[in-house]
């Protein structure tokens, strides 16, 4: 079971854009965090996903287990939410 | 022989791809009331909507958003009753009236195909390219550029996305080479745009220079080694990232078992009615050979797509009945 989303995201970027349509579609909700707006939060989604890119989605279930899903990835992205 | 199995479902129209040329068609398509079906595995307009400005279509005098005109296409789409799934088709067999297509939601029979798989930057190939893959190689300004504020960014490339990008990018790095393997290739209007930043000396163009090979420390990269064409010495260039814009190659992976016809670079070949070699599977747009890679160029084509698809059905049996 899924306890919360986390999608780190920038203004400009339509693979975010498809990470919020495909949660938003399933009726989940996420906490969104906008580089662009909160620049300061940048190490945080390198640190999570060991990557310079957005989006990085991080799936924390009830169990506290976490899976950071990095880019638009449906074949990750599905099975974590479900 | 054809699966008329009730279990099977049965498609006017299977769209693969959801770019402008895709949504253009279920535009064109769905307003006629032949249902259309779109599959798209990444992102919902293409590469249009990773793309920061886009200033040569038609109707937006100041310039549109990538992502907006993709979203605004979309909605279009949507709003005759486009039906947009997420997610892949992975093969193709012509079974005489209906297309068999597989996909990652299963198998799907459909009256017509149209092929809009548009295309994806290519890669630069050269040693760690794929070793720094987000790690400070990137191929999406829209989507990483963010992470380089105040930093040294390389840009490879000559053509109209490379620039366009290159102009995005000045808006975070402090400082931009953009190597350019032989000499500028992009739009004069772009070409004057970016003169702004050389002035400003926050853009410096390096004009016969290769990109050989992209070094790091660690996890990230921290320089690009490449080759003055002119003098044959090798140049180095400090960086905290690559960015490559090198060309486009087709997203036709999926084709290449099929009796689809594509050309020696993977691009579908067609008819002037843009038929493929199985008839009543179409393509259109930045898939097919000879494209333009241009998004109206895009739009018109899967607007004459669907005026072809709406033909060929035309002459077969009636809508089908799910």
């Amino acid at each position: 079971m899924v306890k919360n989303i986390t999608i780190f995201t920038t203004n400009t970027c339509g693979y975010c854009q498809m990470v919020k349509k495909y949660l938003g579609a399933k009726g989940m909700t996420y906490e969104e965090v906008n580089l662009d707006e909160h620049p300061h939060r940048q190490a945080e989604a390198m640190e999570l996903s060991g990557a310079m890119t957005v989006p990085v989605t991080v799936v924390t279930k009830q169990d506290e287990s976490r899976e950071v899903i990095v880019g638009y990835n449906l074949a990750r992205l599905a099975p974590a939410v479900s | 022989m054809t699966d008329t199995t009730e279990q099977t479902p049965k498609h006017d129209v299977i769209v693969v791809g959801g770019g402008p040329a895709a949504l253009t068609a279920a535009i064109y398509t769905t307003r006629e009331d032949i249902e259309t079906l779109i599959f798209e595995r990444g992102v919902v307009g293409g590469l249009a909507a990773v793309t920061d400005k886009i200033d040569n279509y038609p109707g937006f005098p100041d310039g549109v958003e990538g992502l907006k005109l993709a979203d605004d296409l979309r909605k279009q789409a949507e709003r005759f009753g486009a039906v947009i799934e997420l997610g892949e088709v992975t093969g193709l067999t012509d079974e005489g009236e209906y297309k068999r297509v597989e996909t990652t939601s299963g198998t799907m029979l459909a009256r017509v195909v149209l092929i809009a798989t548009g295309s994806d930057y290519k890669k630069v190939g050269v040693p760690g390219e794929k070793e720094f893959y987000a790690r400070g190689v990137h191929y999406c300004a829209t989507c990483d550029g963010a992470f380089y504020r105040d930093k040294r960014l390389v840009i490879v490339g000559g053509g109209n996305s490379a620039i366009q990008e290159t102009i995005f990018l000045t808006r975070f790095a402090s400082h931009i080479d953009l190597l350019v393997r032989s000499t500028i290739k992009a739009s004069d209007v772009l070409q004057a745009e970016l003169q702004h930043f050389i002035d400003d000396g926050k853009v410096t163009v390096h004009l016969g220079t290769t990109t050989d090979e992209i070094v790091g420390e660690g996890q990230f990269v921290t320089k690009v080694i490449g080759t003055d064409t002119a003098t044959k010495k090798k140049v180095e260039f400090p960086t905290d990232g690559v960015f490559v814009f090198v060309g486009l190659m087709p997203n036709s992976q999926f084709l290449e078992s099929t009796p689809v016809q594509l050309d020696k670079i993977g691009f579908v070949e067609t008819s002037e009615n843009l038929e493929t070699a199985i008839p009543g599977v179409f393509a259109a747009g930045d898939i097919r050979s000879g494209a333009t890679m241009q998004i109206a160029s895009a739009a018109g084509e899967g607007a004459t797509a669907a005026l072809k698809i709406r033909e060929y059905l035309d002459g077969r049996s009636h809508p089908i009945q799910n």
